[in-house]
């Protein structure tokens, strides 16, 4: 190694507190980025995997445009010519567990319902217990007809090796709990064949276990039983196809199905996570963003340090760029150890956040249980080149710095860099420009959720570059302030943060940026709840809900059972479906127009209940996501495809949603059933008089009569506290990333004192001359660390709540086209002081530390 | 014999906040002949220090011409002006200016390093002639300021270069150290034939130069054998 190398390389080892914090805070922030997209590329190769195992051979599959389907349609299937082979599916989910005994209900069984008593079971049941096992698809299909299309599933059930006997598949057939268990899944609980699987839907016994390259947990059942189980006699929810001739299939079948190709099917899948991957992207790549401005802070003290070597080392005649080798050498070496550690570090964050992700994409969009990510050297590599770019990019402002050294004024001793205000002013002219430009992408370019992100980065960094500004600004008042609170140690630490605004202003940058996330985050999603709730008050506003998870649909005998029951004001049948609109997928939903007019409140953009008196007449409603992502408003007319062809349906009114991005198109109940033919339902709105005295008996008699049907009811408060607990959960990620970028900022301001005391260790050994205790200068680190820590606070109030503003009204809008409420809340900003002074005071400690330890040797002297 | 070194006319301003620069140097003039061993007396801040910064060529004029050996060092260019300091020039500073994170050995090897002659027994050579020997491995901090200096002496006569520039060499130093680091660095020099420059501030210097310059506010205002000088 060249020895003008090496010497800046000892410098790592010299100041290894520098060291440390500079590597945690790369590894902190590469383990971010990898940590999110390990596990969001896990849920998505999980989810592709899953998709390619069940298509099988299958070319295309035919639905209904909502609902399953008579089972009739197999017959015509038979005879088509084009129809090479074809196999019936049922496909749903459900929850198991683990816990012997016999099955109960899922959360809501044990929860507030029961303790009311609004659901007796009968004296013979077993009593219901909590299933707290994880969730598993269902495929219900026909053995003999499914090995044309997945022969490696049905090889699973019709083989006859040594093993395996004939009374097993035989069972599988007549048996009606029987099922076959995916090896994973049967391994994680343990089961074998013969025993037993304990779900929201009884018990199953294992009659066999078969490889699922997916990984994802899955049950196999005979169609015949699965149909049973669900309450879908006679019907099938589509059938996937071998075609030899697309065009002369669709031209028999165009009306009244839905036929899509495998890919397609698989594309539309995949772009209803387009905004969720990209969202939780974006929010990785700030944690890195701060690293970024640690690597920038530490850089430049790099650099500042290195100066009089570099003056020294040009005046012996070495090349700048062999000066700039050596320090990129430096640089990238720690950005890479520093990559590499947050490469390993973020492989096991991801394999606790896939679950997360996979646990909100089954929450909002559909069924996913993604299989941990797997190790791979990849992993490190991509981690440590995260890492040097990082650093490459943090170090390029200090790199163009190290070139421009000037030898005579490095060699002429003064080594740290004390940026004058005209610095600061050009920065801040430059991030005024930023932000206005910003501005400018974010409110000209109105849809693209590109250019949101973009636009909200740009405002980030351009309000970073005006710290340095707001720190000459706020110099002279905070140097009163802190004189007259700390005395001369204050006022000296007034000064030092105003005289090395090099060092000072971008470790309140970095600080700022991640405070003024934490505070626009959480405001966003604070909001967000909040508007929820209201939502949530508004429009799930029944006395009871029955069914509604678990794939338990209501049977319609139930349904009519409640209408009839006295003191019963009113039974909404709940259907929502997934259908096509326009070549996409979207939600189709029924209702019942009159009872909601009457009970529940919903919010339109405009009008209140006169709207429901045309959604009685055919007309329908939309949702906000659905009108803003199609382009649709009220007054317009959607054409939808139906079973008997497409369907004209005039919007009458548009109403604030927030269960689906991907937009809700809602209609009275009775026209669904005549253009779907669909009598599923999802679940009941039971509404009774809250003025009837034999309130609580009526309902308690809804519960009674659900029990019979094993169908969960949940209270209102219950099922608020349901989609509340959802809504947290999808945000889960966010908060362990908002997190991460305050440990990332910690690190950098805890670095930026400790560059600050490293550079000044003279000056205190001046102060120390002057009369200044150990206490005193240890006050004036701590003193410089705290009021770092709340200037960076102070600049974030302003900044956060406009991140808030434009997350709320831009990212989110343009995510997810729906309208969040800004309901702003002091517990952020506290939260952000409290951060901030912790910080501060944190990052003081070890400097404080260092100079207790050291003082006696601390000297005026130079290095 | 021609001079290696001629300064002609040469003129430095540094910027300041008025209208018109500070003048470290005004006009000065100046040859130097191999092997010659020259003391540049002046007063803090008479330019002595910008005159060795321009002839190393870390520092460019404002005005006039410096050659070395025939040839215009500002039409060498950034390439050429480094190869002259790594080839050709070695330089001594009053703070010794040694690299902290290298050891003595480090130092020195750096300098035959940047030359292209890699020899660690030059290296460990040039530590014994200043009296450094077994001292090899220690760090700048950890030796004492006569020391730093003799390996700052060691860097730069390793590399056997045409002119040695000494930048206060003793000044920050005790008498009696600074008198054998002085005696040191001319034995040196004259043993090697090498020319050197040595700014100082201090009369003394005379004893071991053959010519004394005399430069008073950015002008060098008198020249002479150092046997002739009147301090």
């Amino acid at each position: 190694m060249k020895t003008v190398t090496r010497s800046f390389l000892r410098y790592t080892f010299r100041r290894r507190g520098l060291t440390v914090l500079q590597f945690l805070g790369i590894a902190c922030g590469v383990a971010a980025t990898v940590g999110i997209v390990l596990s969001a590329r896990s849920a998505l190769t999980g989810f592709s995997k899953a998709i390619e195992f069940l298509k099988g051979k299958s070319t295309h599959s035919i639905e209904r445009p909502a609902g399953p389907m008579d089972e009739g349609i197999l017959v015509r299937l038979m005879g088509d010519p084009a129809v090479e082979a074809f196999s019936p599916v049922i496909e749903r989910s459900l929850r198991l567990s683990t816990a012997a005994g016999a099955p109960g209900f899922a959360r809501g069984s044990t929860s507030g319902v029961l303790a009311r008593g609004y659901k007796p079971r009968a004296s013979s049941e077993p009593k219901a217990r909590p299933l707290t096992g994880e969730t598993a698809r269902i495929l219900g299909i026909d053995p003999f007809l499914d090995k044309n299309v997945r022969p490696e599933l049905a090889y699973a059930v019709t083989t006859d090796k040594a093993d395996e006997n004939l009374s097993d598949r035989l069972t599988f057939l007549t048996k009606n709990n029987a099922v076959l268990v995916e090896a994973q899944l049967a391994h994680r609980l343990g089961v074998s064949v013969g025993a037993a699987i304990h779900t929201v839907k009884g018990d199953f016994e294992v009659v066999g276990v078969f490889p699922n390259p997916s990984g994802e947990p899955l049950l196999l059942m005979d169609i015949d039983h699965a149909q049973r189980l669900f309450g879908l006699d006679g019907r099938i929810d589509r059938v996937d196809l071998v075609l030899n001739d697309e065009p002369g299939f669709l031209s028999r079948w165009e009306n009244g199905y839905h036929v899509q190709t495998s890919l397609k099917r698989r594309e539309t899948l995949a772009h209803m996570l387009r905004a969720f991957r990209l969202n939780l992207e974006a929010l990785s790549l700030l944690a890195l963003f701060v690293g970024i401005f640690l690597i920038y802070n530490t850089a430049m003290f790099a650099v500042v340090s290195r100066k009089k070597d570099a003056g020294i080392l040009r005046s012996l005649g070495a090349y700048r760029s062999e000066i700039v080798g050596a320090f990129l050498t430096e640089i990238l070496l720690l950005g890479s150890f520093g990559g590499l550690a947050g490469g390993v570090l973020g492989y096991f964050l991801s394999r606790f956040l896939a679950g997360e992700v996979g646990g909100t994409i089954s929450n909002l969009y559909f069924f996913l249980q993604p299989a941990p990510p797997s190790w791979s050297l990849w992993i490190v590599v991509a981690g440590t080149l995260l890492g040097g770019i990082a650093s490459l990019l943090g170090s390029l402002w200090p790199l163009l710095e190290l070139v421009r050294t000037d030898p005579v004024r490095a060699l002429s001793g003064r080594t740290a860099d004390r940026r004058s205000g005209a610095d600061a002013r050009r920065l801040a002219t430059i991030g005024a420009g930023m932000i206005l430009l910003s501005l400018l992408v974010l409110f000209l370019s109105s849809t693209q959720v590109y250019a949101g992100f973009a636009g909200a980065f740009g405002f980030l960094i351009g309000a970073s570059l005006l710290t340095g500004l707001a720190l000459v600004l706020v110099s002279p008042p905070l140097k009163r302030t802190m004189a007259r609170l700390g005395g001369l140690p204050g006022k000296a630490a007034a000064g030092n943060i105003h005289l090395n605004l090099g060092r000072t202003a971008v470790a309140v940058a970095a600080f700022m940026v991640a405070l003024s996330m934490s505070i626009g985050l959480s405001t966003m999603i604070g909001s967000f709840r909040r508007s929820v709730e209201r939502w949530l008050d508004n429009q799930i506003s029944g006395d009871l809900y029955i069914s509604s998870m678990d794939e338990l649909d209501v049977p319609v005998s139930f349904y009519d059972e409640l209408r009839a029951v006295k003191g019963i004001e009113g039974v909404d049948p709940y259907r929502k479906t997934l259908t096509s609109f326009q070549g996409t997928s979207a939600y189709v939903s029924a209702v019942d127009a009159g009872v909601l007019q009457r009970f529940a409140n919903f919010a339109f953009l405009k009008g209140g209940r006169e709207n429901w008196d045309r959604v009685k007449t055919g007309e329908v409603i939309i949702s906000e996501s659905f009108a803003r992502r199609f382009g649709v408003k009220a007054g317009d007319t959607v054409t939808l495809d139906a079973v008997h062809g497409p369907a004209k349906l005039r919007v009458a009114a548009v109403f604030y949603d927030y269960t689906s991005e991907h937009g809700i198109l809602m209609m009275d109940r009775a026209h669904y059933l005549r253009l779907f033919e669909d009598p599923t339902i999802t679940s009941l709105g039971i509404f009774v008089d809250p003025g009837n005295p034999k309130r609580g008996e009526i309902l308690a008699e809804v519960g009674r009569r659900a029990g019979d049907y094993d169908l969960p009811v949940f209270s209102r408060d219950e099922l608020h506290a349901n989609a509340l607990k959802v809504f947290d959960s999808a945000f889960a990620v966010t908060t362990s990333m908002r997190v991460l970028a305050i440990i990332v900022a910690f690190f950098g301001i805890a670095g930026a004192i400790l560059t600050l005391f490293i550079e000044r260790q003279r000056e205190f050994g001046i102060y120390r001359a002057l009369g200044f205790s150990t206490l005193q200068v240890g006050g004036i680190t701590l003193m410089e660390g705290v009021a770092m820590g709340l200037l960076s606070f102070i600049m974030s109030l302003g900044v956060g709540t406009a991140m808030a503003v434009i997350l709320i009204q831009v990212i989110n809008l343009r995510s997810f086209n729906w309208t969040v409420f800004f309901y702003p809340t002091g517990m952020p900003y506290l939260l952000a002081a409290a951060t901030a002074l912790l910080a501060g005071l944190g990052g003081s400690l070890y400097p404080i530390f260092k100079a207790w330890r050291t003082y006696p040797q601390m000297q005026i002297r130079e290095e | 014999m021609d001079p290696i070194i001629r300064v002609i006319d040469l003129w430095k301003e540094y910027p300041t906040d008025g209208d018109k620069g500070t003048a470290a140097l005004r006009g000065a003039r100046l040859e130097v002949r191999s092997g010659e061993i020259i003391a540049l007396l002046g007063k803090s801040g008479s330019g002595k220090t910008t005159l060795l910064n321009l002839l190393a060529g870390i520092d460019r004029p404002t005005k006039g011409r410096i050659e070395v050996e025939g040839r215009d060092l500002e039409a060498m260019g950034e390439k050429g002006r480094t190869q002259w300091r790594r080839l050709r020039l070695g330089f001594i500073f009053q703070f010794f200016n040694l690299l902290p994170t290298l050891t003595a050995f480090e130092n020195v090897f750096l300098s035959l390093e940047l030359a292209g002659r890699p020899d660690p027994q030059l290296a460990v050579q040039a530590l014994r002639d200043v009296g450094l020997e077994g001292k090899d491995h220690r760090y700048p901090h950890e030796l004492s300021g006569g020391e730093q200096q003799r390996v700052a002496i060691a860097r730069a006569i390793v590399k056997q270069p045409l002119l040695i520039l000494a930048d206060e060499p003793t000044g920050n130093l005790d008498t009696q150290t600074g008198r054998q680091v002085l005696d040191l660095l001319v034995e040196q020099c004259r043993r090697a034939s090498t020319t050197m420059i040595m700014a100082s501030h201090a009369a003394s210097t005379r004893r071991c130069c053959d010519r004394i310059v005399r430069i008073v506010d950015g002008a060098i205002v008198e020249e002479a054998p150092a046997v002739d000088f009147e301090p």
